[in-house]
């Protein structure tokens, strides 16, 4: 029955291959039809894991080099479950948003594929899965990118395929430096590379274990929008404000942290990456894109480019957690995972809801829009004090974890790196909060807009924002049981 | 079993007599149903010759009870059955195709010219691929390339003419190459067999060193020319864009690899890899081959034409498999017979699609194809599909070709050779991409285009089908495909 595991995988292939049919997917059942979809294929994937925990089903096994397999282990479950569950809001809120755009079934085939993909690199268990999976996952979100179908929206596009792939060329080259030597590339706790690898005075496997290492790096780090390879993701931000909300704060900036997560602790092992000596060629670059985020993210004018910006400091952020090799930061890493996922989409999903009651996209318009979208702003200023981390908030958690790895590396540096662009990240944020509902300026431009009705978006819209600011104040009041888990994922890499 | 092992005979036999039959039959549609007919029979015959290797392992088969070296024999392995199956079923397919638009295409009245060609070619093709004699091997070369100058010149316009004088020009080149190398062989050795030239070989080695090094370049060169190997691939181009749709699959689905399988039995069974080692060539071969992948895509980068633009993508393709043989190690040597299988199925889908974009427009230019995945869906796919294979997404031939021609690579010792591979596929998403992105994506593009306007019905579309899933059972299975051919390799 092991073979139950492909499920949250397929089904939601399927179900996106139905729904091209128009004559059995009618316009009307569309909507339906796709929340059936995801929420049906969020408890099968409860149900799965809990009753296969651990299983190992290989899908296709070519030979020891082609052998395709998923193994869910606990960070996988983890990262499928919020992948699953951000899903399920992000559905509800686009059936409202969808209603502007065109090819609206378009947009839900490719969604739901690309929920399949995502869980299929959530449940890879060695590299090679990983990999096809991570193809996928640029082609089956290309279409969601350019939806617009604009000019501006294929040249995005084009970036992004051209960032993606020659990103996957870098990990294809990784893949094959480190299998040349180790003849495996299967996911473990703490790693396959050994000291036995390394080949004792012959430097030469050295080296070709460290730019094995150092390119699968940099090609995840293209997705997870590491500088100098991060500008696919301001310009893809051209897309549906569901994409932008689900794919470049969680799906597929996710999938690339996720997958150097997996690289470093499952591949190689916190003690080769250490011994490889990678992070000394790898900090400056994170610390660049920690800083160099919040700083480019203070002189947008466009909200959600300003959101992509902070999105890219943020990441930043988890990847310092990644490569700082000691337990403390990985604890920080996951939960800022998880955290900056969930704080992410709600900032996304309030710009969506401004630009969709009122039209406006520049930060300059929005003086005063609280006063007229009072439930949504608070939810808005609520997620940005999170985000910045200030206690108590969910933030502050991961932060502290972050910051404590920081100080174990014995390098204050990356300390204040932290301290700094917490400080830039409210000073690029929460402006737009306080202007929102303290500004003294006249606003024609919005008292122009429906006649001074509230402005708060309908409920499938409203619903997800607040019960996602609900999760993000949960998360921070009582964090225990999340801390707790990650501390156990944690626990068995080290 | 002697009456078995003579199928791989009986199938080139048939495929002649046929041929000669044809044009003397008044019906167009009787003619077709013959060629569908004899093509069918020839795929099951040689499917069947397939699987008595995968039973034997190897057998001989003589021709007129006149035993090697005198008589001339059929040696059939794993990579004989393979490219053989391989060219049958690419030609059912593409016969199958042409049964459809043909006439269309070409005047009426050559239509069964068309079908004795493709029967020509097929019986010579095969012929190259089992005859283990050598004189008997340029025979059907030359046959080979008289039938295929046919199939390009068959559309009777003007560039069709100068690209057919351009192949039959340098082909007669590298015949006479190929036939002053069998020469030079034959006064060393005194035979004409494969194997019995081989094992004369590699007693007089000694004094004739450079005889040897004469006769490899010039079989190298001269095959190489048939090949398109890189810097003598000039003739392609011209002769695969110009010529009518189902014979450029044809051509550059499996005319230019015969070639190489006949290369390969030169260089690794009747030279072997003793000789071989202490000469340059494979280093040569492995140059023109990675230049070959580079430049052939950097060409094909700045077509404006589609079928140009899909005839130099052949140019780099042929590099991986010169590559392979370039490594020389049995990895190397394998995914280049893989990858004869891997790209003769996705060209053939590529060109036939390309070919039908052509038909049902009659625009040519990569720019007039815009939106075309409005009008022709199903078309596009499975062009999407061939192009996603050559971009080496996994699982599909392509990505299996490249990863362990990579590997290879890495056994060879020679990292910055990854590069060159890698560098080679980055170059595929650059001009096969644009193409698929826009015909199914971009509101200009897509303006004033009617859904399935132009589509050809379902039918027609069947054999085109068959090769992509063909395509794509080759990439899945791959691992039985490689395990079988490289238990034939020859031992280094």
């Amino acid at each position: 029955m092991t073979f139950l595991i492909v499920l949250p995988i397929f089904l939601p292939w399927l179900a996106s291959i139905f729904a091209t049919q128009s004559r059995i997917i009618t316009e009307k059942r569309l909507k339906p039809y796709v929340a059936v979809v995801v929420i049906t294929n969020f408890i099968v994937l409860f149900t799965v894991v809990s009753l296969f925990p651990k299983v190992r089903f290989h899908l296709l096994m070519v030979n020891r080099f082609i052998d395709i397999y998923l193994r869910p282990d606990s960070l996988g479950i983890l990262f499928a479950v919020l992948a699953s569950l951000l899903w399920i809001f992000t559905t509800f809120y686009a059936f409202e948003y969808m209603k502007h755009e065109n090819r609206v079934r378009q947009f839900f085939v490719f969604f739901l594929f690309t929920l399949g993909v995502t869980i299929g690199i959530a449940f890879s268990g060695n590299m090679f899965t990983l990999y096809i999976f991570y193809e996928l996952l640029t082609l089956a979100t290309f279409p969601l990118v350019i939806h617009a179908g604009s000019e501006e929206a294929l040249a995005s596009g084009k970036k992004y395929i051209i960032y993606s792939f020659s990103g996957a060329t870098l990990v294809l080259l990784g893949m094959l430096l480190v299998f040349s030597i180790t003849n495996d590339l299967s996911f473990l706790p703490g790693g396959i590379v050994n000291f036995s690898h390394f080949g004792g005075t012959d430097h030469n496997e050295f080296i070709m274990l460290l730019v094995g290492y150092l390119s699968l790096f940099l090609g995840f780090g293209v997705k997870a929008a590491l500088a100098p390879f991060h500008s696919w993701l301001p310009n893809a931000m051209v897309a549906p404000t569901p994409v932008s909300a689900l794919l470049h704060a969680v799906a597929v900036v996710k999938s690339g942290i996720f997958s150097l997560m997996r690289t470093t602790y499952f591949l190689f092992g916190p003690v080769s990456v250490a011994m490889l000596g990678a992070s000394n060629y790898l900090l400056p670059i994170i610390v660049l894109t920690i800083v160099m985020g919040s700083l480019m993210a203070l002189h947008q004018d466009n909200l959600k480019k300003r959101l992509a910006y902070s999105t890219i400091s943020q990441l930043g952020y988890i990847i310092l957690g990644i490569a700082l090799l000691n337990q403390d930061a990985f604890i920080g890493a996951l939960l800022h995972l998880i955290n900056h996922a969930v704080i992410k989409i709600t900032l996304f999903f309030v710009a969506g809801a401004i630009y969709y009651q009122t039209g406006f996209k520049y930060v300059h318009q929005l003086d005063g829009i609280g006063k007229r979208m009072k439930v949504t702003m608070i939810c808005f200023g609520l997620s940005v004090i999170s985000l910045i981390g200030i206690p108590p908030t969910n933030g502050f958690v991961s932060k502290w974890y972050l910051a404590l790895g920081a100080l174990k590396a014995h390098n204050v540096l990356y300390a204040v790196a932290l301290l700094l662009s917490a400080f830039l990240t409210a000073a690029y944020l929460l402006p737009i909060a306080v202007q929102a509902f303290f500004s003294k300026k006249e606003t024609p431009e919005l008292d122009a807009i429906g006649e001074g009705k509230s402005l708060d978006p309908s409920d499938t819209m409203l619903i997800p924002i607040f019960l996602l600011t609900a999760i993000v104040i949960l998360l921070g009041i009582l964090p225990n049981p999340i801390v707790s888990i990650v501390t156990r994922i944690a626990g068995e890499v080290f | 079993m002697q009456g078995l092992h003579l199928t791989s005979l009986l199938s080139i036999l048939i495929l002649m007599i046929t041929a000669f039959i044809m044009p003397v039959i008044k019906q167009r549609q009787l003619v077709t149903k013959i060629s569908l007919a004899t093509m069918g029979v020839v795929l099951v015959m040689l499917a069947l010759v397939a699987v008595d290797v995968a039973r034997v392992e190897h057998y001989t088969a003589t021709i007129g009870h006149y035993d090697a070296p005198f008589g001339i024999t059929f040696d059939i392995g794993p990579i004989e059955a393979v490219v053989g199956v391989l060219f049958a079923f690419v030609s059912t397919m593409v016969v199958w195709y042409a049964s459809f638009g043909i006439h269309k295409e070409i005047k009426e009245n050559r239509v069964k010219l068309f079908y004795t060609l493709i029967h020509l070619l097929l019986a010579s093709l095969l012929g190259i691929v089992f005859t283990s004699d050598l004189f008997n091997s340029f025979v059907f070369i030359e046959v080979s390339t008289l039938a295929a100058c046919g199939l390009i010149a068959i559309k009777d316009k003007p560039e069709n003419i100068k690209a057919t004088m351009k192949y039959l020009i340098l082909s007669s080149l590298g015949s006479g190459l190929v036939l002053m190398g069998i020469a030079y062989l034959y006064s060393m050795t005194g035979h004409l067999n494969m194997r019995a030239i081989h094992e004369t070989l590699q007693v007089s080695v000694a004094g004739n060193e450079r005889a040897i090094l004469v006769s490899l370049t010039m079989f190298t060169i001269g095959l190489g020319i048939k090949a398109a190997m890189f810097p003598l691939h000039i003739w392609l181009p011209d002769a695969h864009a110009s010529a009518p749709g189902p014979s450029s699959a044809i051509l550059s689905g499996i005319v230019i690899k015969a070639p190489v399988v006949l290369l390969f039995k030169v260089l690794f069974m009747v030279y072997g890899h003793e000789i071989l080692k202490d000469t340059v060539i494979l280093n040569l071969i492995l140059i023109f081959g990675a230049t070959g992948m580079i430049m052939g895509s950097l060409f094909a980068r700045v077509q404006t034409d589609l079928k140009r633009m899909v005839a130099y993508s052949s140019v780099a393709q042929m590099g991986y498999i010169f590559f392979g043989f370039g490594l020389g190690n049995a990895m190397g040597m394998t995914i280049a017979i893989y990858h004869i299988l891997a790209h003769g199925l996705t060209k053939s889908c590529l060109f036939l699609s390309v070919s039908s974009f052509i038909e049902q427009t009659g625009q040519r230019d990569i720019d007039n194809m815009r939106g075309i995945g409005r009008e022709m869906p199903i078309t596009l796919a499975i062009f999407s599909l061939g192009g996603l294979s050559m971009v080496g997404i996994p699982m599909l031939p392509g990505f299996v070709s490249k990863w362990n021609l990579a590997l290879a690579a890495i056994d060879y010792g020679q990292i910055f050779l990854l590069l060159i591979i890698l560098a080679s596929s980055l170059l595929n998403v650059s001009y096969y991409f644009p193409i698929i992105i826009n015909g199914y994506f971009g509101n200009a593009n897509l303006e004033g285009k009617i859904y399935k306007s132009k589509m050809k019905p379902v039918r027609e579309l069947v054999p085109l089908i068959l090769l992509s899933i063909m395509m794509v059972i080759v990439g899945f299975g791959s691992g039985p495909i490689l395990d079988w051919i490289a238990s034939a390799m020859p031992s280094l």
